[in-house]
């Protein structure tokens, strides 16, 4: 075993098609594995039963992709981050696209303490009539409280969203949605579409950010 | 194939995933799957595991069909499972097919479906499978623009309950076989002759069978009165196929994205058993015992373990200490490991010290948990009835050494129900269980565990034991109600089935052509995923057997005459039913018949296969 200063390696990765069905502890395992399969020197936790070092900035919630899910790991040795980056593409499913290998310094907090807030991109398939859907926003955003009912728990999503707005692409109307992403508070834009009267299935939604300041808190709607 | 579909599907399925359960069953997408486009192989082949992904994916025999079938460049070999009751409302809710994982593409499109069927339980999975794939459940009322549709695997071995259903069997081991089936069907596609040519081109095959080119007829009694061909190349009887040295082993393992049951290689370390339990389907129809030497071992593990990342790896057989070169092969494992941290499950250890040694060399690659032992039988008496012969100071110095080498918790597992067993013998069980217990608290104090598992005995086809009866429910349950109460006052943990439970496994196993329209009859009740204990629908079952007019004592509660043409007489495994006979009679008596690997008891292996096995040096056979 080495004793020397684990390297810290943050990555950033996007993740869509068929694995937007993988959850996120599914996800760690997948990270491992692939991890392993790369043949990086990886550093393992200590004790008993080692594990591969690893840390996911934030659960993705199942059905959504993303442009911008962030994860640390560490290494005994440092390496080129091209190097990094291409061993572990090589080894991860091609729903898994690595955007940036960095290093960070191991003082740095943990991903998940230091999250702030999470920006979304909600797209709709052409049978929804988004008229409707900013209508019925706009009403809803009125309203001081907006209760949701989560695991027999009632959350406030008027305190956990800070962000709506609309844009409009050649693809049709998209919703921009900036939530509460910390561990005491977590906003789910489908709990959102869901008040709105969305199933599932009849949008997509895309992680587009993960923000680890809180500066932003201006609400704008369309 | 038609685009237009395959987008419907697409676009469909998207939505459809957002209402499941656990959704990452049913895209595929795996590592190390295997993709080619459809239209540069000549046959697709679906290879279909009739329950859902978390239990089959990690069936080591679907990864080896897998890989054999892909590693054809004309063929293509694709994935599909059943739907959990969610996803299967959603696919009819929606007029979808059910669908491979790798390409979306509809079952009926397939060239040849390959059903895996490991146990009884799941054939009812068989037909709902086929019903979502728009495929006619009876093979009778296929025609050429429907797949052929295969069976293989462990339950095959009587393959007559699902004679209706399945137009051919694959009986035994699969390797070679499943090319030839592949082969045959591809000249007969060329052809261009009718499906019941392909069915007689098949059947010429060593080791298919055909139900559909054999005749039974049946006495005034309802046994069976002849069973005959009605095709010269329709062999009878069929005799299973074997591999006379085990090919090199799979390594190319799938890597689900969600969690299924093992998540881990697997390396088959030997095939076959020597030791001739009585009760014991897997050591009668697996003959003959063939080794795979430790370095093959060890390369398979090292390579399975680079294409996967797993840190888990199964070293599988049925009696792991019965490896002639085991305790080289654990040390190899250690040596080549330790510097891992992957751990190694050897499971099936013959009850001796020599196996917590075994355990003990594997050091930190050993996983954590209970140390596991099979009496199978509490009393001498018992225990050489059904052959398993054990002294019971080798058992309580197994137990000893288990506690001493750090084990804390000790699983036994127990058979009640078998034949000629009494009371005592089940007494015998909990005062075991006790004595093993007492041992562990006197060595280890209070933190000791000992967790009895207890299974109720099913006669097997083409076992020793095939011509007995099931035991009575009511007497099963005075047998469970004892050890449960037994266990309770002495804080033994318990686990069983209910006897209930085991019934289908029983009329299904022992079961013949005439319970086709019942196994049919309890889809149409509702009956599926009956393998899962609470979805399993007995009622179902019975009121299809009702209305089939079919007596299900017939098959379970009725020993059978020694005379009898069972309704598998006709699938041979390569062990004559005259040794089976003697067998039958020496546990009469109460005598065993130890480990045939020095002495040879001429069960009939060596006649059939003995021109397949390969010199001393190029593989061990358990066959003197």
């Amino acid at each position: 075993m080495t004793n020397a200063q684990p390297i810290r390696v943050r990555v950033r990765f996007a993740k869509d098609g068929d694995l937007r069905f993988t959850g996120h502890l599914d996800l760690q395992r997948l990270f491992e594995r692939a991890l392993r399969r790369s043949g990086l020197p990886l550093r393992y936790s200590q004790g008993f039963n080692p594990k591969v070092r690893l840390n996911l900035a934030s659960a993705l919630p199942l059905g959504f992709s993303s442009e911008a899910e962030l994860l640390d790991f560490w290494l005994d040795e440092a390496l080129e981050t091209a190097e990094i980056q291409q061993r572990l593409s090589a080894a991860l499913p091609a729903d898994i696209q690595i955007r940036q290998v960095e290093f960070v310094p191991n003082q740095l907090p943990s991903l998940q303490s230091s999250l702030r807030t999470s920006e979304y991109r909600v797209s709709f398939k052409p049978a929804v009539e988004t008229r409707v859907i900013k209508e019925k926003l706009s009403q809803l955003l009125l309203q001081d409280n907006i209760p949701f009912t989560r695991r027999a728990k009632t959350v406030d999503l008027r305190q956990l969203l800070l962000s709506a707005c609309w844009r409009e692409t050649s693809a049709g109307d998209e919703l921009v949605l900036e939530m509460k992403s910390t561990p005491e508070a977590s906003g789910r834009p489908d709990e959102l579409l869901n008040l709105l009267g969305l199933e599932p299935g009849t949008y997509q939604v895309c992680r587009t950010a993960l923000i680890f300041s809180a500066d932003k808190v201006e609400i704008i709607d369309g | 194939m038609d685009e237009l579909q395959k987008s419907t599907i697409d676009s469909r399925l998207e939505s459809i995933l957002f209402q499941v359960e656990k959704p990452g069953r049913y895209v595929g997408g795996e590592h190390n799957q295997v993709r080619k486009p459809w239209d540069s192989v000549e046959t697709h082949v679906a290879l279909v595991f009739p329950d859902i992904y978390d239990l089959g994916q990690p069936n080591l025999g679907l990864a080896i069909l897998y890989d054999i079938l892909n590693r054809q460049p004309d063929i293509l070999a694709e994935r599909a499972f059943a739907p959990w009751v969610d996803m299967e409302a959603q696919l009819r809710e929606n007029a979808l097919p059910l669908f491979s994982l790798e390409s979306k593409t509809p079952l009926n499109r397939f060239d040849i479906l390959g059903f895996t069927l490991p146990y009884e339980q799941i054939y009812t999975n068989v037909l709902n499978i086929l019903d979502l794939s728009g495929i006619p459940l009876l093979a009778r009322e296929r025609g050429p623009e429907h797949p052929l549709i295969i069976a293989g695997g462990q339950a095959c071995y009587n393959p007559e309950p699902m004679a209706d259903f399945i137009d051919a069997f694959a009986i035994g081991e699969g390797e070679e076989l499943i090319l030839d089936i592949t082969k045959a069907y591809q000249t007969w596609k060329r052809s261009s002759t009718s499906r019941q040519t392909l069915l007689e081109n098949l059947a010429s095959i060593p080791g298919v069978y055909v139900p559909s080119l054999y005749e039974v007829a049946y006495n005034p009694d309802g046994t069976i009165s002849s069973v005959s061909s009605r095709n010269p190349g329709a062999a009878l009887p069929v005799q299973k196929r074997i591999v006379g040295k085990l090919p090199r082993a799979t390594s190319r393992f799938l890597v689900p994205n969600v969690e299924t049951v093992h998540d881990r290689i697997s390396v088959e370390i030997m095939r076959g058993c020597t030791r001739g339990c009585r009760f014991c389907h897997a050591g009668m129809v697996n003959r003959p015992v063939r080794e795979r030497e430790p370095e093959e071992i060890l390369e398979a593990v090292q390579a399975g373990l680079d294409a996967t990342g797993y840190e888990q790896v199964g070293l599988l057989s049925l009696s792991s200490s019965d490896h002639t070169r085991i305790l080289e092969l654990i040390r190899g494992v250690y040596e080549k490991f330790k510097d891992t941290r992957v751990q190694v499950n050897l499971p099936s250890l013959r009850i001796a010290s020599f196996s917590v040694d075994l355990m003990d060399e594997l050091k930190d690659l050993r996983p954590g948990g209970g140390f596991t032992l099979a009496p199978e039988a509490a009393t001498e008496r018992m225990r050489a009835i059904i052959n398993k012969p054990l002294d019971e100071e080798i058992i309580l110095e197994t137990a000893r050494t288990i506690f001493e080498h750090g084990w804390l918790s000790l699983k036994l597992y127990f058979m009640i129900g078998l034949p000629q067993e009494t009371m005592e013998d089940v007494q015998a069980i909990l005062d075991l269980a006790r004595k093993i217990k007492g041992i562990g608290k006197s060595m280890k104090g209070n933190r000791v565990r000992i967790h009895l598992g207890i299974a109720t005995f099913i006669p097997k086809p083409h076992t020793p034991f095939q011509w007995y009866s099931i035991e009575d429910a009511q007497s099963l349950q005075a047998k469970i109600d004892l050890l449960k109460d037994g266990t309770r006052k002495s804080d033994i943990k318990m686990t069983y089935n209910p006897p209930d439970s085991t019934l289908l496994e029983s009329w299904l196993s022992r079961g013949d052509r005439r319970l086709g329209p019942v196994i049919l009859q309890a889809w149409k009740n509702g009956a599926k995923l009956d393998a899962w204990t609470e979805r399993f629908n007995l009622p179902a079952w019975l009121k299809a057997f009702e209305t089939c007019g079919v007596d299900p004592d017939f098959y379970t509660r009725r020993q059978r005459g020694l005379d009898e043409i069972l309704p598998w007489d006709h699938i041979s495994t390569g062990v004559s039913k005259r040794f089976l006979l003697t067998d039958l009679r020496l546990s009469l008596a109460g005598k065993t018949r130890e480990d045939c690997r020095n002495t040879c008891y001429n069960c009939g292996i060596l006649d059939a296969y003995g021109s397949l096995k390969p010199s001393e040096e190029e593989v061990y056979w358990g066959c003197p």
